[in-house]
């Protein structure tokens, strides 16, 4: 499988409410993340606008329906569909969670925890060495943020992706808020679960607000809070130069709020390498 | 069935249905937990179905279109992998939930038939001088046996209001609705021009021609359905002006 070179910049998710500003504006972004599912579509406008979009900048495919813990394997229809999506906008990487979302019957559309167990390793390595050879190309795996943990877990969340890592040869996207939020939820230590990744092979950073609460919940509709930027700044001071983008999926705000939590991140950035912003 | 298939069969089951019991092992933490995901799950598809249905939910109202997309979800659980599919149905769900207004239906299945051709297969059709300039060469036979491609998405259903009418006035900006009876029944046929999915109001028998074509039967077939319904000499300038409106419309991408 063929590596993947590191990306370093700064970006933003492509969302429809700024359709416009990218299309017709400037956005001082160095690359874009879509939605794979959104475009995996047989003709129509999104697929026009993502064209219009990778022709100004480097796009990046980020899936959420990959379901890459299913026991029930790969939905090989699915795979076609994204990998000539790939073949047409030519993506810095192809990117999913370390999840599963559905089972042969139903597709709960959501993010949906893994125990941590040695049969649930196996079956995701499995699955994602299918994914990469259906793809031709390595991927990115992002650890989910979770609300609850299963009785039968063997190992902790950091541990089985070193291990997935280890087994398939896959890239990691760092999401430095659903460590926050589960590290609130089940009670580790952020700086621990950093530490434990093999961090030579984070290849993007993902940052996004949540809402506080007995149960932290990853909302993506609201700015990254303080405790976040620090982990950021801890995780991109260990990670080095990588992709950095900021997430944001409900109440979306105009697009100047956003570059502006990007800027914070160049600058947060810039400070982790020791050069200026 | 491995252990992982087994322990995903049951949260899923869980997460489908609210009464279910919870593994013996499991805390009050993990009820919670299961609880979170649950509402994602349900507030997930309720929202998509709320995008998809606009139009459907400023006919019936706030609560009872939250009453009908729950019931949609509980009844119809997605399976495909596309949040964009999970609205598949919500027609014939509104179709029971308002029996006594029929026109709920009839919108719900306009907004999805405009949603799909949104993302339908791209065509170019045919323009009347492109047509004109490949069948100038044909016969009487050939015109007989000739077949029509009509661009993807088109999708035509039978109504029996005015959705000409009651489709602008849910806009959002008009405080009632406009619901007319039609006097005969119609189709509405829906289709992609360019970027923008588009429906007209058609009559049965130009719709049953387009359905026959559809299903692969050749010119001479609809036009057999025109000459049961007009006679003769009535069918041959009718003829010429359906196919001529098709071709402005836009419908037709390719003859065989």
């Amino acid at each position: 499988m063929s590596d993947i070179a590191p990306f370093h910049g700064f970006g933003l998710g492509l969302r429809r409410a700024h359709y416009t500003d990218f299309l017709e504006g400037a956005v001082p972004v160095d690359f874009v993340e879509v939605i794979s599912e959104n475009y995996m579509v047989e003709g129509g406008k999104p697929l026009r606008v993502l064209e219009q979009v990778r022709a100004k900048h480097p796009v990046i495919l980020h899936g959420v329906s990959m379901s890459i813990g299913s026991a029930h394997g790969l939905d090989e229809n699915y795979l076609a569909r994204l990998k000539a999506l790939a073949g047409r906008i030519e993506p810095l990487w192809v990117s999913d969670h370390l999840c599963w979302t559905r089972t042969s019957a139903h597709n709960s559309h959501d993010l949906l925890p893994l125990p941590l167990t040695n049969d649930a390793l196996d079956i995701v390595c499995d699955n994602i060495d299918r994914a990469q050879e259906a793809l031709g190309r390595a991927m990115l795996l992002e650890n989910p943020s979770s609300y609850m943990t299963f009785p039968n877990d063997e190992m902790t969340e950091w541990n089985f992706l070193a291990a997935i890592v280890r087994r398939t040869g896959c890239y990691l996207l760092l999401d430095v808020n659903n460590v926050y939020v589960s590290a609130q939820n089940h009670g580790f230590d952020t700086t621990e679960y950093i530490a434990g990744l093999p961090l030579e092979r984070v290849r993007q950073i993902h940052l996004a607000g949540h809402t506080p609460g007995a149960i932290v919940i990853d909302t993506h509709d609201r700015e990254v809070c303080e405790e976040v930027w620090a982990l950021y700044a801890e995780a991109i001071a260990l990670c080095g130069p990588v992709a950095t983008m900021v997430e944001r999926d409900d109440r979306i705000p105009a697009l100047p709020e956003l570059l502006a939590e990007l800027d914070r991140a160049r600058a947060v950035a810039a400070t982790g390498f020791g050069i200026s912003a | 069935m491995n252990a992982l298939a087994e322990q995903q069969h049951s949260f899923m089951a869980a997460l489908l249905d609210e009464e279910r019991m919870l593994p013996a092992d499991w805390s009050g933490r993990h009820a919670v937990g299961l609880a979170i995901y649950r509402n994602n799950y349900r507030t997930a598809i309720v929202e998509a179905l709320r995008s998809t249905f606009e139009r459907t939910q400023r006919l019936v109202g706030e609560s009872a279109f939250r009453r009908a997309a729950t019931h949609h979800v509980i009844v119809n659980p997605p399976s495909s992998w596309t949040l964009d599919m999970a609205g598949e149905g919500f027609d014939e769900t509104c179709r029971q939930l308002f029996a006594e207004d029929p026109e709920v239906a009839e919108i719900a299945w306009l907004e999805w038939a405009m949603h799909r051709a949104f993302v339908a297969r791209d065509a170019v059709p045919l323009s009347a001088q492109a047509f004109t300039g490949i069948c100038a060469s044909l016969v009487d036979t050939d015109w007989e046996d000739l077949r029509l491609a009509f661009v993807p998405g088109l999708t035509l259903a039978p109504v029996c209001h005015d959705l000409s009418r009651l489709w602008p006035s849910l806009n959002g900006a008009d405080e009632e609705p406009t619901i007319l009876s039609l006097e005969t029944p119609h189709y509405a046929l829906v289709w992609r021009q360019g970027e923008r999915p588009v429906f007209v109001l058609k009559s049965d028998i130009e719709a049953r021609m387009l359905a026959a074509l559809e299903s692969g039967a050749t010119w001479g077939d609809a036009c057999a359905i025109l000459v049961g319904a007009l006679g003769e000499d009535g069918a041959v300038v009718e003829a010429g002006q359906i196919l001529g409106q098709w071709l402005s419309q836009g419908l037709i991408c390719g003859i065989d």
